[in-house]
């Protein structure tokens, strides 16, 4: 068992790391960097450490300074949370090295699923389905045979890019060898590579994932899949567990297959397996998280569990807390992320202050904040400043809940997008489950703010107009009997 | 307090006629006053526009705060005076509220002969200075004035009370801590330059704003000189090089979004704490003053009814109702303020003399407000009065009323003859206000009994002349002295001459009897203690 | 006419004034009167305002120019422009910056025709051994520079002007 702790994060992940480790019994240290002086991760730990950067989240990616704070502090483990350091395989041979426990997986576990090509290989090793493919090697005929054997669409892309060069799609099977040639000159411009890959397109797919347990001696268990299928610039925004719709029998599949895959690696703490399913019902590996993911409550929610308390104890030394017969689903649980952005400008991160922040309440309502009242919100981090999960007894009441929650979830001083995610979640689309990575896209006209009426609007400015002095003052401020006798003239 | 019973039969024949007649009068009072207001030659009106110039009442609409009151005295000053051509006396007084705050509002109308000063402009803007001062109310001047009219100087600028009084007015009001501004809009010439020059705070508007003791026309007459308004007066050379002026602005609207600000700057001194009670309606209707309003200003009515309908819940405590009852007494609430009210139900005899001037000591004592409401033909004449000292009891009023401490009011709501209109708190008496209703009559006399008067005057000149008594010279003289004083009896011919401070719809008595009371808390008591009664 | 307060929601302009506060606050929004109450919560910056009978949560906040409002479920952002600068914007303001205090003038970083914003500093001038910054008082088109750099000037001469707004 730990007897203390460092988070080396900030924000609403590092909060909910310590409120565990608090409840463990576990003596806590944060760390912050300036700019984080007086946010609530840092006076929820029973020691803080400053960390010195010039910029800010500079800091927390400092292995080095992390890792002298909690020698400094005695902490005897690093929880990493997400992001940051906490897929760093360096970062946790360091601090195993320093004779800390990491509360995570094995470095060289961390390392493997953190190489795309070498995960890809090893997951087809595991025999997780992976989406059918072909590499340009030597001949480009062997490559355009080898494509038209993956079937139609395709996506061509250039094997050594990114950013969408040279990539297209192929829905013709006539039209494969132009574009596979015009993919081949473009990756020869711009990286100077001219190999090319293709890849099965899934059209409106889905993004599925499996929470898993491993106590690194081959054991592993599932906690079932979350569907985090809406995005917006490739980020998720809104997440549910289990998924909105999916057959059992394929449930258990994708379920199966993470479990291979993390036995597989001799999967040590909680990881996620990331699949693709295509709307067909084949699903594909995408990649595998090492860490304690972003969406993790609505798991917690569901299974009525505590991952960190689970991440805490395997790190300990314990076994894995439940066999997997243990571990069942009741009900249904939606996240969304709360994000300072403007929605209305492609979601544009945003700046200001949290002047007033007003959590919600109630039944099956959860906010996983980070930020205190009064904190500012500049560019130095990540837009998300909290989460609201909520669970119902089905999808439909979580959504319910989460729609009001939403409402009552204030957050004034800077743009949000709250608003949003109550329109994402209360959208047709999204209550009948038909959902898929481009939700956010194909919805868009119905997804914004709405078009208010004069009334409206009145409502709108009345309320402004009485938070401003000069205003206010007008209103209520007219002495007697001036203020009874009104606008008469004589 | 016992609400007031009602008598008044709205179905009776006496109360529709009375109705019809005075709805007649309000109707006309209304169309006077949209004249005085808003008819101006169509030149003039485009004048202004084409010097980006907003009218003055649009100006006022703009500086106060919205939805609040503005009671605007002597609406119709100089009705009567230069065959109508200068209405209003070419300025806009009364009291208003910017920011909260209780403030004098004092417009020149550049609508009207370039908002040149009339003899009875001096009067009624020294008239509302003298407000500014009894009551202690910060001032905003409005300044868009040729200045003097010159044809009539010697009726506007030599006397006491003529247009020096306004600056010594306004460094008086400054002596005595209480605020004022100058809004320059337009000209500000000659002694108009005083103006902005003694007010605490001045705003000026570039490009029509201009403040100068001599005009460009003057000075090439003086000196040669030949010199733009604006270079010798301007916005810029005021607030940049000769500190006459503090802001500039770049247009009117911005002059008042200033000035505005600067009155949000003031402290708001306490007021005097009288009593006060929560407001109330009245019960009754004051609409029904209409009916009760006799249409002959010979007819007497009973004053207990208008005071039914002037009063918070019409509610009224009545003083000595068995005593001297041709002058009721007692107290009531006007919009929450505690009042002490003397209003005529007849002729002033000794007991209602005594019994007033008693009741104004008391009211003294409680620190209550005086309202007076006049109809009055004066203190009973005659052999056995006088031997009862009608005179000395009369005089017994007038040093009790004089000798207050607390604010008084007037309301002419008909007649006021003789000298009754002294213990009654006539214009002489410093009320803090004085306002007539549309039917009102004043003078020594009646009209009747003045051209009775005046021919058996005649008559007795003629006899001792021994001259033949000829009926038509006599009948002359009574028809002359009777058209002469209906002219100068009525309440218009007293307006134009700002003997009060404005007609009222008598519907809107209460309103305005609240804004002045408000208004005269903002001053202390004044100094107690009487002179000697004659027992 | 009478005076009303500009308020800006999402680019348009709503002009508020008020016409009555008893019996109840009426307040009118661009022509059209709605009856407000509001009912204190408790907690600073919230209330729940009735308009028209109908009520609304009300969650609000100012900073600066601008009003952060939840009313119910939904969030906006109101900006107010305090009356005197709405009419020096209405009017644009003096059109020529003159100096203050003789001086002499160490840089000038505007030319005519380039396009400046309020704060912008157009030269800077040293006076009284102290190097002053002039800025401009509004945004527009410098129209002419009257001085040149090592040019020394009385107080109240013209440096910049700019073009004349509408």
């Amino acid at each position: 068992m730990l007897d203390s702790i460092l988070v080396a994060n900030r924000g609403e992940i590092a909060c909910r790391v310590l409120r565990t480790a608090r409840a463990m019994g576990l003596r806590t240290v944060a760390v912050y960097h300036h700019a984080d002086r007086g946010a609530p991760h840092v006076s929820l730990a029973d020691s803080a450490l400053e960390l010195h950067a010039e910029v800010p989240t500079a800091a927390y990616l400092d292995a080095a300074q992390i890792i002298a704070a909690a020698e400094r502090s005695g902490a005897a483990s690093v929880h990493p949370g997400y992001g940051f350091l906490a897929e760093n395989g360096d970062f946790a041979a360091a601090v195993e090295a320093a004779g800390l426990v990491f509360i995570g997986p094995q470095p060289e576990v961390i390392r493997l699923m953190g190489d795309k090509v070498h995960a890809r290989a090893f997951a087809a090793e595991a025999g997780v389905p992976l989406a059918p493919s072909a590499l340009m090697e030597e001949s480009f005929e062997a490559f355009l045979d080898a494509a038209a054997g993956i079937g139609l669409p395709l996506l061509i892309k250039a094997a050594a890019g990114g950013g969408g060069k040279g990539m297209s799609i192929v829905h013709d099977a006539a039209d494969l060898e132009a574009r596979a040639r015009t993919a081949m000159s473009e990756a020869e411009r711009y990286f100077a590579d001219g190999r090319v890959y293709a890849e099965r397109y899934v059209e409106q797919p889905r993004h599925i994932e499996v929470q898993v347990l491993g106590d690194g001696r081959g054991n592993v268990v599932h906690l079932f899949e979350r569907e985090c299928s809406v995005q917006r610039r490739f980020q998720k925004i809104v997440e549910e567990a289990p998924a909105a719709t999916l057959p059992a029998e394929l449930r258990a599949r994708i379920c199966e297959a993470a479990v291979k895959l993390a036995t597989r690696a001799n999967y040590r703490n909680a990881g996620t397996v990331e699949f693709i399913l295509a709307p067909d019902g084949e699903f594909y590996f995408l990649e595998m998280n090492t860490r304690l993911q972003v969406e993790h409550p609505v798991t917690e929610m569901i299974c009525g569990v505590d991952l960190v308390e689970a991440q805490l104890r395997l790190a300990g030394g314990e076994g894995l807390p439940w066999t997997q017969d243990a571990i069942s689903v009741t009900g249904h649980a939606i996240e969304c992320r709360v994000c300072c952005e403007d929605p209305a400008r492609d979601f544009l991160p945003a700046t200001g202050r949290a002047r007033v922040l007003r959590e919600p309440h109630g039944p099956g309502v959860r906010f996983d904040g980070g930020i205190r009242e009064g904190q500012p919100i500049t560019a130095a981090f990540d837009s998300m400043i909290g989460k609201l999960v909520c669970r119902g007894d089905d999808r439909t009441q979580a959504i319910d809940r989460a729609v009001a929650a939403l409402g009552e979830l204030t957050l004034l001083g800077v743009d949000h997008n709250i608003d949003y995610l109550a329109r994402v979640i209360d959208h047709p689309a999204f209550r009948a489950g038909a959902l898929h990575t481009g939700f956010v896209t194909e919805h868009a006209d119905t997804l914004g703010a709405p078009v208010l009426d004069a009334d409206a609007r009145a409502a709108v400015v009345i309320a402004a107009a009485l938070g401003v002095d000069d205003f206010r003052r007008l209103a209520y401020d007219i002495p007697e009997p001036y203020a009874s006798i009104g606008g008469w003239r004589n | 307090m016992a609400r007031l019973q009602s008598s008044i039969q709205t179905g009776s024949a006496d109360f529709r006629r009375h109705y019809t007649h005075n709805r007649a009068l309000a109707a006309e009072l209304h169309e006077k006053q949209r004249q005085a207001r808003f008819e101006r030659p169509a030149r003039d009106v485009e004048r202004l526009a084409r010097q980006g110039k907003m009218m003055p009442r649009e100006r006022l609409e703009k500086l106060l705060d919205p939805g609040t009151p503005f009671l605007e005295f002597s609406t119709l000053a100089a009705n009567m005076a230069y065959g109508g051509e200068a209405p209003g006396a070419s300025c806009i007084t009364g009291i208003g509220m910017i920011q909260g705050r209780e403030v004098i509002l004092c417009a020149h109308d550049a609508s009207i002969k370039g908002g040149a000063w009339y003899p009875l402009s001096v009067k009624k803007i020294v008239r509302c200075l003298d407000i500014a001062i009894e009551n202690r109310l910060p001032v905003v001047h409005l300044c868009d004035s040729a200045g003097g009219f010159l044809p009539l100087q010697s009726e506007l600028f030599p006397d006491k009370h003529m247009a020096g009084r306004m600056f010594r007015n306004q460094s008086i009001l400054s002596k005595l801590g209480v605020k004022q501004l100058a809004l320059v809009f337009g000209h500000c010439t000659a002694g108009g330059a005083y103006i902005p020059a003694l007010s605490d705070y001045s705003v000026i508007v570039r490009g029509t704003g201009a403040v100068f003791l001599g005009g460009p026309p003057l000075v090439k007459a003086a000196t040669g000189e030949v010199v733009t308004a604006d270079e010798l007066g301007g916005c810029d050379l005021h607030t940049r090089v000769s500190g006459t002026c503090d802001y500039p602005a770049a247009s009117e609207d911005e002059a008042i979004a200033i000035g505005r600000e600067i009155v949000a700057q003031w402290d708001r001194p306490a007021k005097w704490d009288i009593q006060r009670d929560p407001i109330e309606a009245p019960y009754y209707d004051p609409d029904e003053l209409y009916g009760i309003i006799p249409d002959d200003i010979k007819r007497s009515f009973e004053m207990r009814e208008v005071i039914a309908r002037l009063v918070d819940g019409s509610r009224f405590h009545e003083y000595q109702p068995a005593y001297g009852t041709t002058l009721v007494c007692g107290y009531a609430n006007v919009w929450g303020y505690k009042v002490g009210i003397l209003a005529n139900n007849g002729v002033l005899f000794n007991d209602s003399a005594l019994k007033g001037a008693h009741f104004i000591e008391l009211c003294n004592q409680n620190d209550t407000p005086l309202v007076f409401l006049q109809n009055i033909t004066g203190y009973m004449v005659g052999r056995d009065y006088e031997a009862a000292g009608i005179s000395k009891d009369g005089a017994k009023m007038i040093m009790a009323q004089v000798g207050s401490h607390v604010p008084k009011f007037t309301v002419m709501c008909h007649g006021s003859f003789g000298a009754g209109n002294y213990g009654m708190c006539g214009r002489a008496y410093d009320g803090r206000l004085l306002f007539s209703w549309p039917n009102h009559q004043i003078g020594v006399m009646g009209g009747e009994q003045a051209a009775k008067t005046l021919t058996e005057v005649k008559l007795k000149q003629l006899e001792r002349a021994g001259d033949a008594i000829d009926q038509a010279t006599l009948d002359k003289v009574y028809d002359e002295t009777l058209e002469a004083y209906q002219h100068q009896l009525s309440a218009y011919y007293s307006t134009s001459e700002v003997w009060d401070d404005g007609i009222l719809d008598p519907v809107d008595t209460r309103n305005a009897l609240g804004i002045g009371i408000s208004a005269a808390l903002n001053a202390p008591p004044l100094e107690r203690g009487y002179g000697v009664f004659r027992f | 006419m009478s005076t009303s307060f500009p308020f800006t929601l999402d680019g348009q302009t709503h002009s508020l004034t008020i016409r009555a506060r008893r019996p109840a606050l009426v307040v009118e929004v661009d022509g059209r009167c709605y009856t407000v109450s509001e009912d204190a919560s408790g907690v600073p910056g919230e209330s729940t305002l009735l308009i028209d009978g109908r009520p609304h949560r009300v969650a609000r906040t100012r900073e600066s120019d601008r009003v952060h409002v939840k009313l119910d479920r939904t969030t906006w952002s109101v900006a107010y422009e305090d009356p005197v600068t709405a009419a020096q914007h209405d009017a644009g303001g003096d059109d020529v910056l003159r100096a203050d205090m003789p001086g002499v003038v160490v840089s000038l970083n505007a030319a005519p025709g380039a396009a400046v914003a309020s704060g912008d500093v157009l030269l800077v001038i040293e006076s009284m051994k102290m190097q002053i910054n002039v800025v401009a008082h509004r945004d527009g088109t410098v129209e002419n520079v009257h001085v040149e750099v090592n040019q020394s000037f009385d107080k109240g001469t013209e440096l910049v002007s700019l073009h004349p707004s509408t």
